[in-house]
């Protein structure tokens, strides 16, 4: 099997999941006991009036009919309009992406960096001293509520230090965000030479990075030891280790061997990540998608949340499948080799 | 050299932090954290948060009066004094009104005000439908024509105590509609697509640029009629945190934070880095009781239920004994505001012997469901307070989370389904005709649990036609008399409005719609 065969079956095999998941959100965001009529029509609202925004809404229709309007626009790229803004939901969702993307990257990427080697030194000395040590970080990072986490942040290294930026935001009020390229910050004012610009978007990502780092770590810390104990255990391992093989060559095989769970276990923390995400860009009022959903959720904006886990669901595919071709690449005993 | 690095971040941060501050104190310049960026720029179609920007954009013909009440400038109810119009004639039987409109007035486009502008706005609100037709509803108000290009006739369907009034509010707002038209297509008459982000009124403040789910740049309006602006600039920023807003506000980051919540301010008067200012209430929280309903359609039990509640205890367990104690439907704030009909002092004896008169000696046992939701913070609060205190003379209630929307669906005229539930309800005209009409009226759009006495809608209906102040003044005592023996809510309190700002930020006026006006506060 070639490379383009084994992309085109994947996605083949998307298509049920995704239409499960459109069908599911909309009748879950229905049923859910939400009505963004009362909130749209405002405390002054008639009777009249009511009917009227219901009309406008399309939720005067029954349901299966709003679905199937709701299902053929989908098919053709539009998510609809927000019903709060009035905006273009596809629109919003993709320019908060990017924003939320770039958080998600340095976030996890710091993540995993420090996450994995902490779990293999651990694994390999395994109720040593470092091994307890990992442990209880992870255990502090696994137990911290993010919210909290990202508010004790900004009170110790804002408030009481003064050594971060204020909580508001992706960059300094008074400073002009770059032109758009890639919708990050950092890297846009790099492009245009717009260094205080950059430094301050860079300030700005510190704390919610380390935010995200520190929940992201703490479970990669304990699966890597986890999955490495288990290869160091294997019968390889211990037949390379019987052989006389340096530690180093031995070591060299436990991460080899780890690789390939290590990475499918990331790519279903980067897609877990992605709700956490929403609490730290509240707290740090990133503007993101994720504060975008939470906001639709809380307000019954039916077609933004579905849009939002319409979004979700398809950048978890992406992951996965990402990760299914990195797999495909490292590993030897593959279907595509 | 690992050790050096961060040294280097952190004193790049540090400064950049120092920067920040700097900035943000500059006289310019007002930031304003608020827990959304606004969802729309259209008084007739509220979206969350418009309604606290199109105050600054919008100002309309007439002004309430100021006055200063210990030490503090507040609202004058009884006064209304000319803002946009300079002066105004009314006919005899004051069903025509014509206003003169100040001359020169101009939008930040340039385009000098004129009666055309006021009658295409109305006519906007008219045909949209929404809440400048519900102003132009209750104020009995038909028609709006130009009559020259400074006098503006609106036609009257009877007389209408309220109107005057009415006309401070932003809505049905005055449009440089020269300006609008220019965006307007067939489909859209009233280009309300443009109106999503983009503003064109002759008040002070207009929307220079939104960023959606981050923040809107208000600017001065260059040619402003009403003087010189201290502010050429206000950064209205999306915060969602509240605890991060206030964070920001105790540390310089913003001059003012959206209505903070009663916990907070109890945090935030401790804090020198901060201003609290305080307005007494102008809406009523309550426990409301639908006299449809068993047992609320027995009057004593209603009363029984008033007596049961230690307002006192109430107001210090939810509101940190800020907020004032509710004795009238009528709020304080209101002209003809009267506490003395007011029977209902804490009395669980007499909560006791009424029950007992109504059938219930052994007060009630079977759960009553008492409906809160979370449009207010003190909804679930109340609710649990208001259970807990029955409980001191046998009656079992149930506090029953439900959805703000259901409750708005379920409190709409058309329904008024519910039977007991907390509530928050205030009127925006400062005036008791409007106040009761709306709140207290059979046909009121914030009645929502059908209370209905004939008589009281027999003096609602005679006041709102009535132009003598002093008539209509008794008739509403009278009203607020019935009203209050009638007792179809559990008053609680009016809670106060606080907004919390930098110690060198001057003049904050309440107004009842809740939100400050930029153009009238100074940095010293």
């Amino acid at each position: 099997m070639n490379f383009s065969q084994f992309i085109f079956r994947r996605t083949l095999m998307v298509i049920p999941l995704l239409v499960g998941v459109v069908f599911l959100t909309f009748m879950l965001v229905r049923v859910g006991g939400l009505d963004p009529v009362g909130l749209l029509a405002g405390p002054t609202a008639t009777a009249e009036e009511f009917d009227m925004i219901r009309e406008e809404l399309g939720l005067d229709q029954p349901l299966w009919k709003q679905f199937l309007i709701y299902a053929g626009n989908v098919v053709q790229g539009d998510l609809g309009e927000s019903w709060l803004s009035n905006r273009p939901v596809l629109e919003d969702i993709s320019a908060r992406s990017l924003i939320s993307l770039e958080l998600l990257f340095w976030g996890i990427g710091l993540g995993t960096i420090i996450g994995v080697p902490l779990g293999l030194r651990a694994a390999f000395n395994p109720n040593g001293r470092f091994d307890q040590a990992t442990r209880i970080m992870s255990l502090l990072g696994f137990s911290i509520p993010t919210y909290w986490l990202g508010l004790v942040m900004l009170f110790v290294f804002f408030y009481l230090l003064r050594w971060a930026p204020p909580g508001m935001g992706r960059i300094s009020l008074m400073v002009s965000p770059p032109d758009f390229v890639t919708g990050s910050y950092l890297i846009d004012s790099l492009l245009s030479a717009n260094w205080q610009a950059a430094h301050s978007a860079l300030t700005h990502l510190i704390l919610p990075v380390v935010c995200l780092a520190i929940v992201s770590a703490a479970p990669i810390i304990k699966q890597t030891r986890a999955i490495a104990l288990e290869v160091i255990a294997s019968d390889s391992v211990r037949y390379a280790r019987a052989c006389g093989l340096k530690t180093k060559t031995v070591r060299d095989i436990v991460f080899r061997n780890s690789a390939t769970p290590i990475i499918t276990f990331v790519g279903t923390e980067i897609t877990g990540l992605v709700g956490t995400m929403s609490l730290i860009e509240y707290v740090f009022a990133w503007g993101g998608l994720g504060q975008y959903g939470l906001n639709a959720i809380v307000r019954g904006d039916f077609t933004a949340v579905q849009g939002y886990v319409l979004t979700l669901a398809l950048f978890s595919v992406l992951v996965f499948l990402v990760v299914d071709i990195i797999i495909a690449i490292i590993e030897p005993r593959s279907e595509l080799n | 050299m690992r050790k050096n690095k961060n040294k280097l971040l952190v004193t790049a941060a540090a400064s950049l932090a120092f920067t920040a501050l700097a900035g943000a104190a500059s006289a310019e310049t007002l930031i304003v954290a608020s827990p959304q960026v606004p969802e729309g720029f259209d008084g007739d179609a509220l979206k969350t948060h418009t309604q606290n920007v199109v105050v600054q954009t919008y100002e309309n013909l007439v002004v309430y009066g100021k006055k200063v009440v210990d030490g503090r400038t507040v609202n004058d109810p009884a006064t209304v004094e000319p803002h946009l119009a300079e002066s105004w004639k009314v006919s005899a039987d004051g069903k025509t009104w014509v206003f003169k409109l100040r001359e020169g007035i101009k939008s930040p486009y340039g385009n000098e005000l004129t009666a055309d502008d006021v009658e295409w706005s109305w006519a906007k609100s008219f045909a949209q439908k929404r809440t400048g037709n519900f102003i132009a509803r209750v104020s009995n108000v038909v028609g709006v024509k130009a009559v020259s290009k400074y006098e503006v006739e609106f036609t009257l369907s009877a007389p209408s105590s309220i109107f005057l009034k009415a006309l401070t509010l932003y809505v049905p707002g005055i449009y440089d509609s020269t300006e609008v038209k220019k965006h307007a297509t067939s489909d859209d008459p009233w280009a309300l697509k443009w109106m999503q982000s983009n503003t064109a009124g002759f008040g002070a403040y207009h929307l220079e640029t939104l960023r959606p789910d981050d923040q809107a740049i208000y600017v001065a309006n260059k040619n402003y009629f009403g003087g010189k602006l201290h502010f050429d600039r206000v950064i209205y920023k999306e915060v969602p945190s509240e605890a991060s807003r206030v964070t920001l506000l105790k540390t310089g980051q913003v001059h003012l934070i959206d209505r903070p919540s009663i916990q907070k301010v109890v945090d935030l008067q401790k804090d020198s880095n901060v201003k609290v200012d305080r307005a007494s209430g102008r809406s009523i929280a309550s426990a409301r009781m639908n006299p449809k309903c068993k047992p609320f359609d027995d009057v004593r039990v209603r009363q029984a239920f008033n007596y049961a509640v230690d307002k006192n205890a109430l107001n210090t367990a939810v509101f940190a004994g800020q907020a004032d104690i509710a004795k009238s439907i009528v709020p304080p704030i209101v002209d003809g505001y009267n506490p003395n009909h007011y029977p209902y002092d804490y009395n669980p004896a007499k909560a006791k012997a009424l029950l007992a008169e109504a059938g219930y000696p052994n007060g009630i046992s079977e759960p009553i469901k008492l409906l809160y939701a979370d449009a207010f913070w003190h909804q679930e609060p109340i609710a649990i307070q208001v259970a807990d205190m029955l409980k001191k003379v046998g009656v079992t209630v149930q506090p029953t989370r439900v959805t703000t929307s259901e409750m708005r669906a379920k409190g709409s005229p058309k329904e008024m389904s519910m039977c007991f539930f907390t509530w928050e309800d205030g009127p925006i005209v400062l005036d008791p005709v409007y106040t009761m009409y709306l709140i207290s009226h059979s046909k009121g759009v914030s009645n929502r649990a059908a209370y209905n006495n004939p008589r009281v809608d027999e003096l609602i209906d005679m006041s709102r036609e009535e132009l003598d102040a002093g008539k209509r003044l008794a008739m509403m005592d009278e009203a607020q008399k019935l009203w209050v023996l009638d007792a179809p809510w559990i008053l609680t309190t009016y809670p106060a409005t606080f907004e919390a700002m930098n110690p060198k930020l001057n003049g904050w006026v309440h107004y009842p719609d809740e939100h400050e006006r930029w153009r009238e506060l100074k940095m010293n």
